[in-house]
């Protein structure tokens, strides 16, 4: 959907931006504040339409800026900065932008709620969402990767009470969780942040800003460097979801309300690896770049593991969406740790097409709770038939997920093994190769087990005034979503683009 | 613009036309127009492959998101040929469509998915690149998945079916996908012809190739990797199923040919003792399975099994004597492959569009409780007929005339120049032998039990001849079962050039006439003859010629048995005791099962079988009310290869929760644990 | 001040930080935490002052006034403040709560718990983190260095508190001094982030305690404990697989 639809627009944005050295600036600030102008019209508002709607614009406005900041960052464009150097826009935050902002829009128009806009929780909620979206602007136009670390902490922040957002024992169990695990794993980043300042600053240079370091190479100490940047790395893979540091991701998944889950799973995860991103390009720039290409390899195939495992016998719908985004982000750090071309431009289409898909089907388990009043796997039938405005795009979205084709995910998954065939990673390739199967068998016989099939005889009781929202939301979003994720893979014209932002991270050919 | 690229992109629109139309058309309209555009799909298929196999080119590029990824579609000659499969094959289940489809076999998904699955078919035969091969693969899987799927709410065993067809489907994509990539990397780029520049003895290529072949039978319903089938193609609809046998089990046949022949002519000896010995075990038990099945479609899945061993078994032995030397008799059992792959295809999509027909007449597939079909539905019953032939290999037919050359290819291999390859060669004989001979039985069963004798339930009582449509496409489909088996010449010389190996004919293979196999027994005065010198060990058979005689034959037997009964006049026969032939009831004729006991008495460890008899007594235990008898056959491989692994994997699974356990202080100690480690791996 | 006097300064400080650690390790669930919180809070900010005089970047004596005045009084103050249930938004109704489920007070003092452990392993994790710190300490140039395995040590105790820690509160203070470890590294290997970066971590800091307070409070709300030190944090066992 982002580049599809916005393409003429953001071409139209572009041939502005090649006019002045005003307009991309402009544009930054634009994207960043947009989302915290929303927030602080929630609160000073107050207008039940406005707490309506006041997230679906700014995930429109981050989508917008994202166009037209990537259109002209890409393709030779000059990257821009502002804020005396604190934030810069290169190809690859375009892209993040345009990942944040697309997902976003699909998670927060699909999650579209007049029942809850009415609630008296309703303008907290979207004031949250709000401040959420600016935080992950930030996280990803900022240059200085303290401000990066900043912003990424200030994304727990503001989901801290979007997770616990439902209340009750399990809601605010998982909060905690999420809480103090992430801003603890976030906190070795920060960490290894401090030694790596500290080993630029005995090179003379001290210094945070990610394009200094990597145009300048100061001559740092190696063993100081690869602490600092492996305990970076690291922290920011907690957010990322990569395992050992996962143990948050489930539990905030399935508690979470389900547009929030779909933010956090399609977006969140792809901001944080965003940071791990840039990091990985350090270590390959002042170092050899072998420490953290093993970490990225040893977490992402950890992951496909633990996500194989436990989706093998998982009872719970919400819980398993969550396994899949572990899978998917192992998938997608295996994909940078192989770090040819090849595999780089297949990681970033899958970050893309993965948090479309994931927000898609996060949005309507969302509605099959609301109607079936359960997210437990074994409770759920024969939804194509009980309700076809749930089963249907339900079924579409996991089969998307799944790596089917026209997914795009199944281009980036079998470009995936051949480039790390290519770069001497048979093995690696092996495991994912098993671990997929294994991940498809399991989730594949629950999706079956809950969409396919006779529906189980209705009970004759009132339907909830939340399933009757449900059953009459608009599917507009998650059609255009997934849309995008099938037709994103033959999205030729993109492929410019897609090289330029694979040029900021390297990769050899 | 040249013809195939024409063609390619006919098909390819047509197709997407056809997917949309699916969707957006009232359910009337559908009914007429869908099965139309799938029709037209077909030919422009046999079009251009026909095109392709007369040596066109032409090429239709489709670009991708990723920088220098590009999926190139262009059939070469053996593409073209399997294009022309698949398109026919299309044009038949289209037709037959038109009545035949019905239900949830008519709904709009359906009828979405059906274009999608023969543009994925085709796809796959004219894909000139890895990734073009691998995406079309695909298509067809998940849309083939879909059409098993249709009629999910009525049946629940159509859900159980679709999920262990997409399990093995996913299984032969990821494995294909593995050796694919393996090659690719190995070689450097993803075309074929790239491929086609691999060392054969190197390791990559030997491991590449492994996990193809093993992608590719699973694709073709081989055993061990058969279990999808004997599932998946009962609960499909009658013109997937039909779709599926013929020409989507050929995807694998293809991915096997395109492998071994095509691209890596000169590898190693094992890749085809590997297909032979897979082949083998799929013909045994395939038909095996299919003799004692009672389920008619299920019977048709199994026999799917038996003829795609058989071409493994060709195919196999080809690259074996091929590899050792023996050049011109691999190239014949080449051939035997190629018109194994065509007479099953043109036979199997006659049997399971008639066995929908039987299922829509009479809303049965249990062989046990039909019967008597042969009156009511004439047509249905004529071209089942003559498919049976065609699947089990008897004259007149095109299973004959491949079967037949296989087996002379086979006899004639080795030889005393290498008895090793006699060896085999010799063991292969005795696998088709014993193939042919069961399958005989299976058919006999199949047709006798189904189309003769008296109906066994109402439903069978009630039968009626089915529409126009489902007759067109069945007679039209068994005129090609006879046309292959009795002018094989021209079908015989395409294969040939499909397949590329001009130089058998050089050497003496005339094969325009007949299937006179001249490299292995020139016939007398021939040019092979000539040429080898060897002396005329003559085994030339005329299919046309046998034909004549047959009918000849039939011509005498009718006229001696018109006269014997002009001189026998009638009687009637007034029995004071009847022997029982007074009160003749159905239940007195042979059943399918029935009619498969020896079989299963004497296949009783393989087919695992399980019986029981329950006896209800009056009150002096002597005095029996009724008795019943069960007999259910497993599938040992099902039985001992799969549910074990899938309980261990559930077992693996259960243990694994037991890492989730809730505890914020194991999570805790799991960030701790990986944070200590890599400081302590960094500060190193 | 010389180099000398100030190396002496700053080894004196980080002693009392990586005490107060072992303070709170030490320390049985009745009692408080605030005092050994703020002690450690104040030491880091002296130790900020002192590098400050000894660099003479008089802009760390603004960070070190900001550092006093956040880990010095409000973080420790906040965290063993109860905060009443009008500061946390929104308790959940009692309904939520199974009628039958009484609160679980465990005994204050957990009896026959033995301290050796715990303090043989934060020697452990002392010596460890000598070992990390090894060669960030041959980069770093000046009066820190030789204190920069405090950091490091503090790092791994904190996160050790926290990962043993029973109750949310004592999870909180293993937080903090996690976060006064790395804030610490952060002045003794670098003399400071930048202060933009500085001022949005304490943000952050100051934020998430905030968020786990309420958190917290919820907690002892929805799980009904009113024990000092807030819920057991093993009732925390609903979501699992």
């Amino acid at each position: 959907m982002a580049a599809v639809l916005t393409a003429p627009l953001a071409a139209g944005l572009a041939a502005g931006f090649t006019a002045g050295p005003v307009v991309g600036p402009a544009l930054v600030w634009v994207a960043l504040l947009g989302p915290a102008l929303c927030a602080l019209a929630v609160l000073l508002l107050r207008r039940r339409a406005v707490v309506l709607v006041a997230d679906v614009v700014a995930s429109s406005v981050v989508l917008l800026c994202g166009g037209a900041l990537l259109a002209g960052v890409a393709d030779g464009g000059a990257a821009v900065v502002t804020a005396g150097g604190l934030l810069r826009v290169d190809p690859l935050a375009g892209y993040l932008l345009v990942v944040v902002g697309a997902v976003a829009l699909t998670a927060t128009w699909g999650g579209l709620s007049p029942g809850r806009a009415r609630s008296r929780r309703g303008g907290r909620y979207t004031t949250l969402v709000c401040l959420f979206l600016a935080a992950m602007v930030l996280a990803v136009v900022a240059d200085d990767l303290g401000v990066t670390w900043v912003a990424v902490e200030g994304t727990t922040i503001t989901t801290a009470f979007l997770v616990g957002f439902a209340g009750g024992r399990r809601a605010v169990e998982a909060a905690w969780k999420y809480v103090v695990l992430a801003s603890v794993g976030v906190g070795i980043a920060f960490l290894g942040l401090v030694l790596l300042y500290a080993a630029t600053r005995a090179a003379g240079d001290p210094t945070l800003s990610w394009v200094r370091l990597v145009t300048d190479r100061p001559a740092v100490d190696p063993t100081v460097a690869r602490m600092g940047l492996l305990l970076a790395a690291l922290g920011f893979a907690t957010k990322a979801g990569l395992a050992p540091m996962h143990a948050w991701l489930p539990d905030a998944h399935s508690q979470a309300p389900a547009p929030v889950s779909g933010l956090m799973s399609g977006v969140l995860l792809a901001v944080a690896f965003g940071a791990v991103l840039r990091i990985q390009r350090l270590d390959a720039v002042l170092l050899d770049g072998a420490a953290v290409r093993t970490l990225l390899l040893v977490g992402g195939l950890l992951s496909l593991l633990v996500a194989a495992v436990l989706v093998v016998t998982q009872r719970d719908l919400k819980r398993m969406l969550a396994y899949s985004s572990i899978e998917h982000m192992g998938l997608v750090a295996v994909a940078a740790a192989v770090g040819n071309r090849l595999a780089l431009a297949a990681m970033l289409v899958h970050l893309l097409v993965h948090g479309l898909a994931k927000a898609s089907t996060f949005v309507m388990a969302g509605r099959v709770l609301a109607v079936e009043g359960t997210t437990a796997i074994a409770d759920v039938h024969g939804l194509v038939r009980s309700a076809p405005r749930i089963g249907i795009p339900f079924l579409a979205g996991a089969v998307t997920l799944l790596g089917l084709p026209p997914s795009g995910l199944f281009l980036t998954e079998a470009a995936l093994v051949v480039a790390g065939l290519r770069s001497g990673y048979g093995w690696a390739m092996a495991i994912v190769l098993v671990l997929l199967l294994v991940v498809f068998v399991g989730m594949g016989r629950a999706v079956i087990a809950m969409t396919l099939g006779a529906p189980a005889p209705a009970g004759s009781s009132e339907p909830a005034a939340a399933a009757t929202e449900a059953l009459s939301a608009p599917l507009a979003p998650v059609a255009l979503a997934l849309a995008a994720a099938c037709l994103l893979a033959l999205a030729t014209p993109l492929a410019g683009t897609l090289d330029s932002v694979v040029a900021v991270i390297g990769g050899a050919p | 613009m040249s013809g195939v690229r024409l063609g390619l992109l006919t098909v390819l629109g047509l197709a997407l036309v056809a997917a949309v139309a699916g969707g957006a058309l009232g359910t009337a309209a559908r009914q007429r127009v869908s099965p139309l555009l799938g029709a037209l799909v077909g030919a422009a298929a046999v079009w251009t492959g026909a095109l392709a196999w007369s040596g066109g080119t032409g090429r239709v590029v489709v670009g991708t998101v990723l920088p220098g990824v590009t999926a190139a579609y262009a059939p070469d000659r053996l593409g073209g040929a399997f294009l022309v499969l698949v398109g026919g094959v299309t044009v038949l289940a289209s037709v037959w469509a038109f009545d035949g489809a019905r239900g949830t076999a008519a709904s709009r998904t359906a009828w979405v998915a059906y274009p999608l699955f023969v543009l994925g078919l085709l796809g796959v035969m004219a894909a000139a690149d890895v990734v073009a091969f691998l995406l079309a693969w695909e298509v067809m899987a998940v849309a083939s998945a879909v059409l098993v799927l249709a009629d999910h709410a009525r049946r629940p065993e159509v859900v159980g079916a679709g999920l262990w067809y997409a399990g093995m489907t996913q299984l032969s994509f990821l494995l294909v996908l593995g050796g694919f990539a393996v090659l690719a990397s190995a070689a450097g780029g993803t075309g074929w012809s790239d491929l086609a520049r691999l060392a054969p003895d190197a390791g990559a290529t030997g491991a590449g190739v492994g996990l193809l072949l093993l992608g590719f039978v699973t694709k073709a319903g081989a055993v061990p990797v058969h279990v999808w089938l004997p599932r998946a193609h009962p609960e499909a609809p009658s013109h997937v199923s039909a779709l599926m046998s013929a020409a989507m089990v050929k995807a694998g046949v293809y991915g096997v040919l395109l492998v071994v022949v095509r691209l890596l002519p000169a590898g190693p000896s094992w890749w085809g003792l590997a297909l032979l010995v897979v082949g083998s075990a799929s013909a045994v038990f395939g038909i095996l399975q299919a003799g004692v099945a009672a389920d008619l479609k299920r019977l048709l899945a199994y026999s799917t099994t038996e003829n795609v061993g058989l071409i493994l078994v060709a195919v196999g032995a080809a690259q074996v004597t091929t590899a050792r030397g023996d050049v011109e008799t691999g190239h014949v059992l080449l051939v035997a492959a190629l018109l194994l792959t065509f007479g099953h295809a043109a036979a199997k999509s006659v049997l399971f569009l008639t066995a929908g027909s039987v299922l829509h007449a009479t809303g049965l597939r249990d062989l046990d409780r039909l019967g008597g079909l042969g009156r009511t539905m004439p047509w249905t019953c004529g071209a089942f007929g003559v498919a049976a032939l065609g699947a089990a290999g008897l004259p007149v037919t095109a299973g004959f005339v491949a079967e037949w050359t296989l087996l002379q290819a086979l006899v004639h291999a080795g030889g005393p120049a290498d008895p090793r390859l006699g060896l085999v060669s010799a063991l292969a004989v005795t696998v088709v032998a014993l193939t042919a001979g069961l399958a005989l039985m299976t058919f006999t069963k199949a047709f006798g039990i189904a189309f003769l004798g008296r109906p066994r339930s109402d439903g069978a009582a009630a039968a009626h001849e089915v529409g126009r449509a489902e007759r067109l496409a069945a007679a039209v489909g068994a005129l090609a079962v006879l046309g292959l088996g009795l002018v094989p010449g021209p079908m015989a010389t395409a294969a040939v050039r499909a397949l590329g190996v001009d130089g058998v004919t050089a050497a003496g293979t005339t094969l325009a006439a007949g299937v006179r196999l001249g490299g292995v027994a020139p016939a007398p005065g021939s040019a092979g003859e000539a040429a080898s010198g060897t002396a005329a060990l003559v085994p030339v058979l005329d299919p046309l010629a046998l034909g004549l005689a047959a009918l000849a034959a039939l011509v005498v037997v009718a006229g001696v048995v018109a006269r014997l009964r002009r001189r026998a006049p009638r009687r009637a026969v007034e029995l004071g005791w009847g022997c029982g032939g007074a009160r003749v009831s159905p239940r007195m004729q042979y059943t399918a099962t029935s009619y498969a006991e020896p079989l299963v008495r004497i296949f009783d460890a393989p087919l695992g079988v399980s019986r029981s008899v329950a006896t209800t007594t009056a009150d002096a235990p002597y005095v029996v009310r009724a008795m019943s008898f069960r007999q259910r056959v497993r599938d040992v491989f099902e039985e001992h290869g799969y549910r074990p692994l899938l309980r261990a994997a559930a077992r693996v699974g259960d243990a694994g929760r037991a890492l989730h356990n809730g505890s914020v202080h194991r999570y805790l100690a799991w960030s701790f644990a990986t944070f200590v480690v890599v400081l302590g791996l960094a500060a190193r | 001040m010389s180099s000398g006097d100030a190396s002496q300064a700053v080894a004196l400080l980080a002693g009392l930080e990586l005490l107060t650690a072992v303070l709170l390790a030490w320390r049985g669930p009745a009692s408080s935490p605030r005092g050994p919180l703020a002690v450690q809070g104040f030491a880091l900010a002296g130790l900020v002052a002192v590098i400050g005089v000894a660099e003479g970047e008089p802009v760390l004596w603004l960070v070190a006034l900001l550092v006093g005045v956040l880990k010095g009084v409000v973080l420790p103050t906040l965290v063993v403040r109860r905060p009443s249930r009008a500061a946390g938004p929104a308790a959940p109704p009692a309904a939520d709560r199974p009628a039958t489920v009484r609160p679980v007070v465990r005994p204050a003092v957990v009896r026959g718990r033995s301290r050796v452990p715990l303090l043989l392993g934060a020697a452990g994790l002392v010596v460890v983190a000598y070992l990390a710190a090894r060669p960030v300490t041959r980069v770093v140039t000046g009066a820190t260095g030789q204190a920069l395995p405090v950091g490091f040590a503090l790092v791994l105790v904190g996160f050790a508190l926290l990962a043993t820690g029973r109750r949310s509160q004592s999870q909180l203070v293993g937080f903090l001094v996690l976060d006064n470890g790395i804030a610490t590294t952060a002045f003794l290997a670098t003399g400071g982030v930048p202060l933009v970066v500085e001022l949005g971590v304490s943000l952050d800091v100051l934020l998430v305690v905030l968020v786990l307070q309420v958190l917290g409070s919820r907690i002892d709300t929805a799980f009904g404990a009113g024990a000092p030190g807030g819920t057991d944090l093993d009732q925390l066992r609903e979501l699992h697989d």
